[in-house]
């Protein structure tokens, strides 16, 4: 039965596991306590090294700039809506066309992986991008976040990697003999044992829309439809105008620059803590046993 | 059953993709939109405009002289404000044609994008008539006229002139209070400087009590440009231009580059002793501006830089510390120079700008965009354009006379205010020299702090300075240059930080000259003598 | 059955092509319509004329790339940096996966899990930002921390031996948690009777990790590390930037960061799709070749 050669052995691993996890935990907690305190100290204290645990010379003025911008407010409110709509679409889209080029009897699956490779490396640059987005009349408009790129390649690789491997053969072929076709295959069966799948690719859209500026930083103009992180870039930026320096023209001083890194961190909470409220909720489908009972019987 | 699910969510798809496709949306930014022709009696004329405006810059609708700049030119504009990213912006506006009206901002539109998107700007020679404050302005300071003109003689874009600026703009600062409690006397040399600096570094000169915190002198980081110790290069009489930020400088009609002359050699070799004795912030080439100004507030009343160059003391130092500081004149490079002391010469730079308003091609109503632009040079427009609304920031003396307002919020410094209020030094304005405004605190304190420097700036502007505002490259030299200035910064940064921090500059300066030879430096000066000869002679 | 062309099959997967139209559409549309400028690349930009009129210079611009002051300097700094973090980086979240797996506490599991991935939402400026002021020698923690075991006199943000490592290592602490996702979801799927069965023939915890869980990545691990193949010559542009001082450029000038700064004064749109096409078909060449290999090596391929 073993008995204490592997309490031995087992016991060692435990602690080294403890070790590396305390290790892996405090080195990045460590920075991210330093985010929340340096948002509501003084950025001249925060900047010369004064502040390591307990916040200093506490001012709210960071978070007050950010959520006074009523810019804020519309941007969550967009933000929220082209994650969730976007992510809907890119998922529609993509885990059918990952389930058929996982498989193999797909005669054109080589030919078209490589097209879509191609696409990740290859493209015409922004300007007959934007030329294309202007002609379809999406520039300027909602669909803009929706649906052009909708196909990230790379989670479509993803998503066709875990097919492959996770779903036998025999399952299909037995489904096959009691009549199913490829679409009720698809839909019966393996979308429901891609819990984790759909979960990951998911996330990663998810995110990805979430954080991405650039879409509205080029292709919109409207004040009313841009997303949360252009307006956070916005105020971001505003306050690193000091970086590249210089108080030509009587440049804006000290009272601004005394705050100007207090909105800086302060940016990260307001963009974060929304997602951070999501992940809990997707961890389940992480967990293990996902494929019991499909193989058997 | 299923199959019909899937054939009914891939037609809401379809649906979708084709909604997408015809929904032109009342988002769409109409720049065609507004009263074609002329105006309807009395009726304004709609015009659309981009601002490139400074971050702490508040809205365009709060702006009352701008409400009232519109109104008496008739017109009502639809202003997209932008505080970040114009770069990126303008390449896919330009190459679409997807343009407003009017584009304001420094520099808004380069002299380069005008030679690449030929036809979509609007040439405005035809339409000076119609625009007297403009006209008054290119009378009475011929150089907007020379920055304004492109080689080919077309006006695109309009300049500004604020003319209070000082002709500096890099100030350079040393800590009275430390000289006085340690009984030292105004350093004149470099060699005394250097004396002044150990003191600093070993004698407390703040007086806590520790003996390591002070640092006896500190910069941004880099070589040229404001505030950085190109300026010492003054000390053997160098005259840098607009802070020679590439290097480039005339002397006696000759363009030049310091980064490969002897006389930045010494001062390399003095700033690397100065280095090896610890006198210079150990973060000088790693800290971020942000960092860079934070430590010269020091702590309390207790400051912690010595020696250092910046804008105005207020704004280097903080309100606090900012008495601890006197600013001086040049130093000679040694007891025995005998020639001029200079510094940077920096006025062009800093009252002029370029492009500072254009109009695009395809406006419906260029009359109407032209009135608006005119009302902007009007004086008392101008000067709201700069400082702020009349009754907030400027008052009227009644005697034809204005002062700047001291901010409203008083916990604002009154560059702040400036920034906050109006468009400031980002917008078009012409400030003649005959306005009789009393300037705010700030500015007073700058141009009382340029004192010292007064005798080095008295400058031969014909054949000490370069011209570097008012000269127009071709494209292809442009393009070659900026080339060729890219391989030599890189260059340049790099050994300079090497040669502070480590020395080794006697030993590796000749292959230096050679490297930055092949990195194009002598083309550049080759293209930049002949564009300024042409210059002079035109004069 | 049935002819083996892709067009005799066409009948026969007729569901398979309608589930996989509209990605096909979508790519077309958007990634290969616009594909037209690339020739920009070849052709001077001419306003006027549109993209496609400009004048013809074919392998002009490449070849003042090839020739420029700085091609070797950008091209080996570009292929260092990117080359390392991919190397030491790319192992990083399969080992995090691998023991956070491991971890038996549901409670504190989910607690790294989530910990771990918070940094990847932190943007490049605050995330520069933080480390500047928490590497500075004189002020930062990490610049204590240094001086206290006696590295006190290395500059961790001015050397050009420590500008990669810093690079790598803040890399890893921003990514490593995010990463790590599909690996750990890739073990979930795992049978926990394969683990229970192990236990009873009285494997130990390695051997567990070394021949159920590991084999449970490869496939995920081979696609990604070919997929990382293709970006042996992209650094990114904005950490980099960010990261730049005089005293780090030597091995901090890279490709994207040059481009970026001709891009200032003059609009060189022709001479910069240049260098971004040749960067494209480096990487796309690393990418193929990884391909081929894996391909001959194992079966499993990208295509």
């Amino acid at each position: 039965m073993g008995g204490t050669r592997l309490n031995g052995s087992e016991i060692l691993f435990k602690l080294i596991l403890f070790v590396m996890c305390a290790l892996i935990f405090l080195s990045i907690v460590y920075p991210l306590y330093f985010i929340v305190i340096a948002s509501i100290s003084d950025s001249t204290l925060v900047s010369t090294g004064k502040v390591f645990f307990i916040p200093k010379n506490i001012s709210m003025f960071g978070y007050n700039q950010i959520f006074q911008d009523d810019r804020i407010w519309t941007g969550y409110r967009n933000t929220v809506f082209y994650t969730f709509a976007g992510t809907l679409v890119n998922l529609l889209i993509t885990l059918p066309a990952a389930y058929v080029l996982s498989r193999r009897e797909f005669r054109a699956r080589r030919f078209i992986m490589f097209a879509f490779v191609i696409t990740m490396f290859f493209n015409g640059g922004l300007i007959p991008t934007y030329l294309l987005m202007k002609d379809l009349h999406f520039t300027n408009s909602m669909w803009m976040f929706i649906l052009p790129f909708c196909v990230n390649v790379f989670y479509l690789i993803i998503a066709r990697t875990f097919f492959e491997s996770s779903l036998p053969s025999e399952l299909y072929e037995a489904a096959a003999i009691d009549g199913c076709s490829h679409f009720g295959f698809f839909i019966k069966v393996a979308l429901p044992l891609s819990k984790a799948l759909i979960s990951v690719v998911g996330l990663y859209y998810l995110v990805g829309h979430w954080n991405d500026f650039f879409t509205g930083l080029i292709y919109i103009r409207d004040n009313q439809l841009q997303p949360l992180q252009i307006v956070l870039r916005d105020i971001l930026l505003s306050n690193q105008v000091f970086q590249n320096g210089a108080g030509t023209g009587g440049d804006a001083g000290g009272y601004a620059q005394k705050y100007a890194d207090q909105i800086k961190y302060g940016v990260i909470i307001v963009s974060t803590l929304p997602i951070l409220v999501l992940y809990p909720f997707l961890q389940k489908y992480f967990e293990k046993g996902v494929m019991i009972g499909s193989v058997k019987g | 059953m299923k199959k019909a699910l899937k054939l009914v969510l891939t037609a809401c798809l379809c649906t979708t993709l084709m909604a997408g496709c015809s929904n032109n949306g009342g988002n769409e930014q109409s720049t065609d939109a507004g009263n074609a022709g002329g105006n309807t009696g009395g009726a304004k004329v709609k015009l659309t405009a981009i601002i490139s405006k400074h971050p702490l810059t508040k809205p365009l609708a709060e702006m009352e002289w701008l409400q009232k700049a519109e109104d008496a030119a008739g017109v009502d504009i639809e202003w997209q404000e932008i505080t970040a990213d114009w770069g990126q912006k303008k390449g896919t506006m330009l190459a679409s044609g997807d343009t407003p009206d009017l584009f304001v901002g420094p520099n808004v539109i380069t002299d380069a994008d005008f030679a690449q998107f030929q036809g979509l700007f609007q040439d405005l020679t035809g339409l000076l008539d119609q625009a007297p404050n403009v006209q008054e302005m290119f009378a009475s300071k011929p150089e907007t006229k020379i920055i304004a003109t492109q080689p080919d003689g077309k006006i695109y874009g309009l300049p500004k002139y604020q003319r209070f600026w000082p002709a500096s703009a890099t100030r350079q600062y040393i800590n009275q209070t430390w000289l006085d409690n340690l009984g030292l006397a105004m350093p004149t040399t470099w060699d005394e400087l250097y004396d002044v600096l150990v003191a600093f570094k070993e004698k407390d000169a703040n007086g806590n009590g520790d003996l390591n915190d002070e640092i006896p002198m500190d910069w941004p980081g880099g070589i040229g440009g404001f505030f950085n110790p190109a300026v010492l290069l003054g000390g053997l009489g160098i005259t840098l231009s607009d802070g020679s930020g590439q290097g480039y400088f005339v002397e006696d009609g000759k363009v030049k580059n310091f980064l490969t002359d002897e006389r930045y050699e010494k001062m390399v070799i003095f700033l690397n002793k100065l280095y090896k004795a610890g006198l210079i912030n150990p973060e000088v080439f790693t800290h971020d501006y942000s960092k860079f100004q934070s430590v010269a507030r020091g702590e309390g009343d207790k400051a912690k830089v010595g020696f250092t160059w910046g804008w105005v003391a207020s704004d280097r130092f903080g309100e606090q510390l900012a008495p601890q500081y006197t600013s001086m004149s040049p130093l000679k490079e040694s007891a025995g120079f005998s020639g001029k002391l200079s510094w940077s010469y920096d006025f062009s730079t800093l009252n002029y700008g370029v492009n500072q308003i254009v109009m695009s091609a395809k406006t419906k109503n260029k009359e109407a965009a032209m009135r608006f632009i005119n009302e902007l040079y009007k004086q008392e427009v101008s000067m709201q354009v700069l400082f702020g609304s009349l009754g907030t920031n400027i008052k009227d003396n009644g005697d034809g006379s204005y002062s700047v307002l001291p901010p409203a919020d008083s916990k604002m410094d009154p560059g702040t205010w400036k920034w906050t209020s109006t468009w400031a030094d980002n917008g078009p304005m012409y400030i003649a020299d005959s306005l009789n405004l009393t300037l705010g605190k700030d500015m007073q304190e700058v141009l009382v702090q340029s004192e010292p420097l007064k005798d080095a700036l008295s400058v031969d502007t014909e054949k000490d300075v370069f011209p570097g505002m008012f000269i127009k490259y071709t494209t292809a030299d442009n393009n070659a240059m900026s080339l060729s200035n890219t391989n030599v910064m890189n260059l340049a940064n790099t050994n300079f930080a090497k040669w502070v921090t480590k020395g080794g500059v006697e030993a590796q300066w000749d292959e230096y000259v050679k490297q930055s030879k092949k990195a194009g430096l002598d083309q550049n000066i080759e293209i930049m003598q002949k564009y300024y000869d042409d210059y002079v002679s035109k004069k | 059955m049935g002819s083996r062309t892709i067009l005799g099959t066409f009948k026969r997967d007729i569901q398979l092509w309608i589930m996989i139209f509209p990605a096909i559409a979508v790519i077309f549309v958007f990634n290969y319509i616009p594909m037209y400028g690339i020739q920009l690349a070849f052709r001077d930009f001419d306003f006027s004329k549109g993209l496609t009129g400009g004048e013809w210079r074919g392998l002009f611009y490449f070849k003042q790339f090839i020739e420029s002051f700085l091609f070797t300097d950008l091209l080996t700094n570009t292929f260092l940096i990117s080359f390392t973090t991919i190397i030491v980086g790319f192992p990083a979240p399969i080992i995090l996966a691998l023991v956070l797996n491991q971890i038996q506490r549901k409670k504190m599991k989910q607690l790294m899990q989530t910990t771990v991935y918070l940094p990847h939402f932190i943007s490049i400026i605050v995330l520069v930002g933080m480390l500047n002021v928490l590497l500075s020698p004189e002020t930062g923690i990490v610049g204590y921390l240094m001086k206290s075991i006696g590295f006190g006199d290395i500059n961790l943000l001015a050397s050009t031996s420590t500008f990669i490592p810093v690079n790598i290592i803040s890399d890893i602490w921003q990514h490593c948690g995010w990463n790590s996702i599909i690996y750990l979801a890739a073990l979930s799927t795992v049978d926990p009777q394969l683990y229970d069965s192990a236990k009873m023939d009285g494997a130990s915890r390695w051997q567990t990790i070394r021949y159920i869980d590991f084999p449970a990545l490869v496939p995920t691990i081979v696609i990604l590390f070919i997929l990382s193949m293709g970006n042996i010559l992209s650094t990114g542009f904005e950490k980099i930037f960010l990261m730049q001082n005089s005293l780090n450029l030597p091995v901090s000038e890279v490709i994207a960061t040059y481009v970026y700064k001709i891009g200032i004064v003059s609009n060189q749109f022709s001479y910069a799709s240049a260098i971004g096409l040749f960067n494209t078909v480096i990487n796309f060449i690393f990418l193929f070749a990884m391909n081929a290999i894996s391909k001959k090596a194992s079966n499993t391929s990208l295509f």
